[in-house]
């Protein structure tokens, strides 16, 4: 009871700050960058439902996305602002037919079509419906596989969905490499994002402590063991696929309807890496852990623009010796404090010669010509991405957040969930057959 | 890496499907008319020199998955790295003497202390002729001319072959025995940081890879009443290639280390108790996997001109499905698998012109329907785990 309150009054806390920012003047950056957070968070949380709390390796989100992005555009984009694109094959039913306001004033719900907020509801969740159903498709034969095959089948195709729309047979209705534009949608507004946030994650940590979740975590403990407790493993692997791939057709049509957008650009492997860094970053199997890591990889993408700004070659050169000097110092201290020996390994000198090195070359030839001159670092970011990812599997596999979740209770103290010493006492003489002869008894009663 | 037992079926299977492709090639021939033998002669040499491009790069992956168990997402880009290399190799020589020594110290010294690791020389004498040959010889190339395409192809070799053993010290080394997810993740990471590291580094631009050889004059022969056109190099990769693998199979086949290698790849555990340093033989291959990778690189380049910090990309994962099809873990496999593919690719695209726009979309397929249908490939041993 106090926990739903709290819940509710934080929800309400987080609309009220949400209302103010966006009331006031120059924080249009920050709303766009939680508007981000809201989307790919749902995103993150969908691919967690799979890699964290299934335990498979999925690389194929960003074709789910893809379709729910390609789906939300064409359900939201009037006929007949679709007429550049090239005539081919279906392409006068894509024309004139595919039309969501002609559907809908076809059945008589000329209110809803009259509203693109009421609209937009519904092409988002058939944006979802039809990521499902592709999610289905590729999920029922490839999650018979195991391991880094299944990543593989997954990842093909994920590709295979991204180069789709460029092939000249579908290009009548997704308009080739060129993309959509001009979607309408209010996913630019924070409040369509933020609701919809809030349900997934709703969703998501009811079905975490459902029966449903206990067998997903029990098939990622021991596929055999949960087996032979009677948990369906096809049923359930494709279940959790199809969710997923449901959710994440949902952050497609939104980050769609965001951009205003769609092409198969968007949508590229790069995608599914970012949000494989974000999970990862937060906790494989933990929904706050995987919000989190969103929030973390989003902010470095938009606030570490500087890095990829023009700097002079100098300032490269002593950056670069300061991230290797940074580097062997870490590796160092590492190494010290689960004293290992030798302290510093002869491959660590290699970070620090180089650091050094550079750092020599820097201060030498300050004021030549070729040190003074601007360069731009292009995919600054996407390296200490990348470098982040590497260096969270190699010293904390687990991620910030492990598998716990953020809960009231743990805020406040009291474990509701861990059970008292009493408790336990008393479980352990209920289940001990030797202290209490009639338990085992009435279970034999119960089973005959 | 066993090749006797499964030699018979691999040679089955090709002779199957080579005679599948020339029924397929006749029906096509009989039914158009507008096929003819010097276009058929013309698709075989640029199936056969992307046939083997592939298998080059296929070997790499296999090999590192056989050891390790682990799909090296980041081969593509260490690829990337050998044509990148060789480009810079040709286009910046002669150099400074001042630079070129720069560049010989560090260059010539990273690569003799990796390949005394990797090659047990442990006595003085071997290391001096070694060290001696290895800085004159940079040196040389380096100071005093332009470079050519073979020393560029040879320099390239060594120091992307030299990238990848420090590739996987860096980020594969401290997870093994990590969960196998977790390594497929940092390999991931790698290929990532890779990519966008030769954007930092090259540029993102595509640029012209002009190696002013006469393997790029186009040469021509005919056949009948039609001429097949055609450049040196179509000739020259098959050629190498084939050079390369002998090289490779002496050396797996023939050699100490060789023999440790397959023993690794049977069983890590089992050889590290029979005295093979385990560490070593991974590195090995690494660089071996990285040498191949560099060849095929340099040549590629060569053969389509061009280069930039992304090219690594579809290459690698069509390698892979070569690796895939003939069964990941085997070479005569990967080989078979990397020409299968090259014939598929070039053969399918020529004879059903319509197909061109799923050019990329066939290796995925194939891909996919391999590892649903035949997860062991063509000739490779059975992974599927068991309880």
């Amino acid at each position: 009871m106090r926990n739903t309150i709290l819940t509710i009054a934080s929800v309400g806390l987080a609309a009220l700050a949400l209302y103010l920012l966006s009331h006031m003047q120059g924080t249009s950056g920050l709303l766009s960058a939680l508007t981000l957070i809201f989307i790919w968070g749902i995103a993150a949380v969908s691919l967690n439902l799979i890699n964290g709390q299934l335990g498979i390796l999925s690389l194929g989100h960003h074709g789910f996305m893809l379709i729910g992005g390609y789906v939300t555009a064409l359900l939201m984009l009037p006929a007949k602002e679709r007429r550049p694109f090239r005539t081919r094959l279906l392409s006068d039913w894509a024309r004139n037919d595919l039309d969501l306001d002609k559907w809908l004033r076809g059945l008589g719900l000329d209110t809803i079509a009259n509203s693109v907020d009421l609209k937009f509801v519904i092409a988002l969740f058939l944006a979802g419906l039809a990521a499902a159903f592709i999610g289905i498709i590729v999920g029922a034969p490839s999650l018979r596989l195991k391991g880094d095959y299944l990543a593989i089948v997954t990842f093909g195709f994920g590709e295979i969905i991204r180069l789709l729309p460029n092939a000249p047979q579908v290009a009548a209705f997704t308009n080739g490499p060129l993309g959509i534009k001009g979607i309408p949608g209010n996913a630019g507004s924070i409040w369509w994002t933020f609701v919809v946030f809030l349900l997934v994650i709703w969703f998501f940590s009811r079905l975490k402590f459902s029966s449903y979740g206990r067998a997903f975590e029990g098939i990622r403990e021991d596929e055999i063991a949960a087996e032979a407790m009677g948990v369906g493993l096809a049923y359930h692997k494709v279940l959790a696929f199809t969710l997923s791939a449901f959710f994440a057709g949902v952050a497609g049509g939104l980050y769609a309807s965001y951009l205003q957008s769609v092409d198969t650009q968007t949508f590229n492997f790069f995608v599914t890496f970012f949000l494989l860094v974000a999970i990862s970053l937060g906790g494989l199997g933990s929904i706050t852990g995987a919000v989190l890591g969103t929030a973390i990889v989003i902010l470095v993408r938009i606030y570490g623009g500087f890095l990829e700004e023009s700097h002079t070659a100098f300032v490269g050169y002593i950056s670069g010796a300061a991230v290797m000097l940074a580097a062997f110092a870490f590796s160092v201290y590492i190494r010290k404090s689960r004293r290992l020996r030798p302290v510093v390994e002869p491959k660590h000198y290699i970070f620090g010669g180089l650091g050094i090195l550079l750092l020599l070359v820097a201060l030498l030839f300050q004021g030549q010509p070729w040190m003074t001159q601007k360069v731009q670092f292009f995919g600054m970011r996407r390296i200490l991405l990348a470098v982040i990812l590497i260096l969270i599997m190699i010293y904390r596999r687990e991620g910030l957040m492990g598998r716990a979740e953020l809960a009231w209770n743990k805020v406040f103290g009291s474990r509701e969930d861990i059970p008292s010493d009493e408790q336990r006492d008393q479980d352990a003489w209920l289940s001990n057959p030797d202290l209490n002869p009639g338990a085992a008894k009435e279970d034999d009663d119960a089973s005959a | 890496m066993t090749a006797s037992k499964t030699t018979s079926r691999a040679t089955l299977i090709t002779i199957i499907i080579t005679l599948l492709l020339v029924a397929l090639l006749g029906w096509r021939f009989y039914s158009l008319g507008n096929y003819t033998l010097a276009r058929a002669t013309q698709d075989f040499l640029n199936a056969l020199t992307l046939g083997s491009l592939y298998a080059l790069i296929a070997l790499g992956y296999t090999m590192v998955y056989g050891i390790i168990r682990l799909i090296n997402f980041a081969h593509g880009d260490i690829f990337m790295l050998g044509s990148y290399l060789a480009f810079y190799a040709m286009a910046l020589t002669p150099m400074h003497w001042a630079a070129a020594l720069l560049v010989t110290i560090l260059l010539g010294g990273t690569v003799l202390l990796v390949i005394r690791a990797l090659f047990n020389l442990e006595e003085p004498k071997k290391t001096i002729t070694l060290a001696l040959l290895l800085f004159a010889g940079t040196f040389f190339l380096l100071a005093f001319r332009h470079m050519g395409w073979i020393e560029a192809l040879l320099l390239s070799m060594l120091a992307t072959g030299v990238a990848g053993v420090l590739l996987e010290a860096v980020a594969y080394r401290p997870l093994r025995g990590a969960p196998r997810e977790s390594m497929l993740i940092t390999a991931i990471a790698a290929s990532f940081f890779l990519e966008n590291l030769g954007q930092l580094l090259f540029g993102p631009r595509v640029r012209g890879f002009n190696a002013e050889t006469i393997l790029n004059k186009p040469l021509s022969f005919s056949i009948g009443h039609d001429t097949v056109y055609f450049t040196g190099i179509l000739v020259m990769v098959p050629l190498i290639t084939a050079l390369l693998l002998f090289v490779l199979n002496t050396f797996v086949s023939r050699t100490k280390l060789g023999k440790a290698m397959r023993a690794t790849a049977q069983d890590a555990e089992v050889a590290q108790m029979m005295g093979v340093n385990v560490n070593q033989v991974i590195a090995l291959t690494f660089f071996i996997g990285s040498i191949l990778a560099a060849a095929a690189g340099v040549m590629y380049s060569i053969r389509f001109g061009q280069i930039h910090p992304l090219m690594g990309l579809m290459p690698g994962i069509k390698a892979f499905t070569a690796a895939v099809i003939g069964g990941i873990g085997s070479l005569p496999g990967a080989v078979l698998g990397g020409l299968l593919l090259g014939m598929i690719e070039i053969y399918a695209v020529s004879l059903f012109p319509t197909l061109s726009a799923y050019r990329d979309v066939f290796a995925f397929v194939l891909l996919i329907l391999i590892m649903l249908f035949r997860p062991s490939g063509l000739v490779g041993e059975d992974l599927t785990e068991k309880v």
